[in-house]
């Protein structure tokens, strides 16, 4: 992390008062916390409200955090719980089926749209995982939590982590895999 | 990208970043950390997040109760468990007023208030 402040810092120096500090954490985090939020609750705008209220939370029990641990697992927990909860109050839409335009056939579109056309699909599958499965997946893959982590931020057990993470990805790369040959 | 059968310890590069892309949020970074810092300031404002100080204004009544509790309690139990030299004699002793022993054979009952100061200051 270079010369920047320790996480661990910021939370001490946010406790007492410095608002800036706060700002760096939010800063530092806020990507992945739109992120984990997203995965959770798939539409975005709501994903970032989640994360918002995961932000606020995090603030309100920042006195909870023991600072021995790492700053970025414990966030995400809160972050992760808040979209649950913000899913169940809303009960947020699923994830519509995929336009057979996109299955395929179509005319083949630019290189933006392949790639718009990927996220689409990746969004769709994800959607279609149980919340805890996509959860554990994208904590893993994109934000390189350990299976020891990701058992803390979503309060199962490792081996339970190692078995989503396993069949999110088999699903996952099946699709990529297909759409790789499509675009071939 | 890695066997779809085989489960391997380390994130897959290729997946994450493909993921990445997909969940990548639509608005700017700076517009959302701006907002929550302007929820954190409206949020301040209405004492809804302890601050250090907040949490250290809360601790001290605290200790102050809880040593008053316990200077209380010692008070109290060594006034309970140390006996106290009383007799018949120490009862009887003349002291200033009018004192126990006037007042036992007083031929009229005493006002109360007189029994109650006798006896305080008879300890």
């Amino acid at each position: 992390m270079g010369n920047s402040p320790e996480d661990k810092d910021l939370v001490a120096q946010t406790l007492a008062g410095d608002r800036d500090a706060f700002g760096v954490l939010v800063d530092r985090y806020a990507a992945q916390a739109r992120r984990v939020a997203r995965a959770v609750l798939g539409d975005p705008d709501d994903a970032d409200d989640a994360a918002q209220d995961g932000f606020l939370s995090a603030l309100v029990k920042l006195a909870q955090y023991d600072a021995r641990r790492p700053f970025g697992p414990w966030l995400m927990r809160i972050v992760a719980n808040a979209a649950t909860d913000r899913r169940r109050r809303r009960n947020v839409r699923r994830a519509e089926p995929l336009d057979p335009s996109l299955v395929g056939g179509g005319p083949r579109p630019d290189a933006v749209a392949i790639r718009s056309e990927l996220g689409e699909r990746l969004r769709t599958a994800l959607g279609e995982l149980p919340e805890r499965r996509r959860t554990a997946v994208v904590l893993f893959d994109v934000e390189g939590y350990s299976h020891a982590e990701i058992a803390g931020i979503l309060g199962i057990p490792e081996g339970t982590v190692r078995s989503e993470v396993f069949h999110a990805r088999r699903r996952l790369r099946t699709l990529l895999e297909d759409w790789k040959e499509q675009v071939k | 990208m890695k066997d779809t059968q085989s489960f391997d310890h380390r994130p897959d590069p290729e997946l994450g970043a493909a993921l990445r892309a997909a969940l990548e949020p639509t608005g700017a970074h700076a517009a959302f950390v701006a907002r929550v810092m302007g929820q954190y300031e409206r949020a301040l404002e209405r004492g809804t997040i302890p601050t250090l100080d907040v949490l250290a204004s809360w601790f001290r009544p605290g200790i102050a109760a809880a040593v008053a509790a316990l200077i209380l309690g010692f008070l109290f139990g060594r006034g309970i468990l140390t006996p106290t030299a009383t007799s018949i004699d120490a009862a009887m002793a003349p002291s200033e007023g009018p004192g126990l022993a006037a007042l036992v054979t007083a031929a009229d009952p005493p006002d109360a208030s007189v029994v109650f100061a006798s006896l305080v200051e008879q300890r």
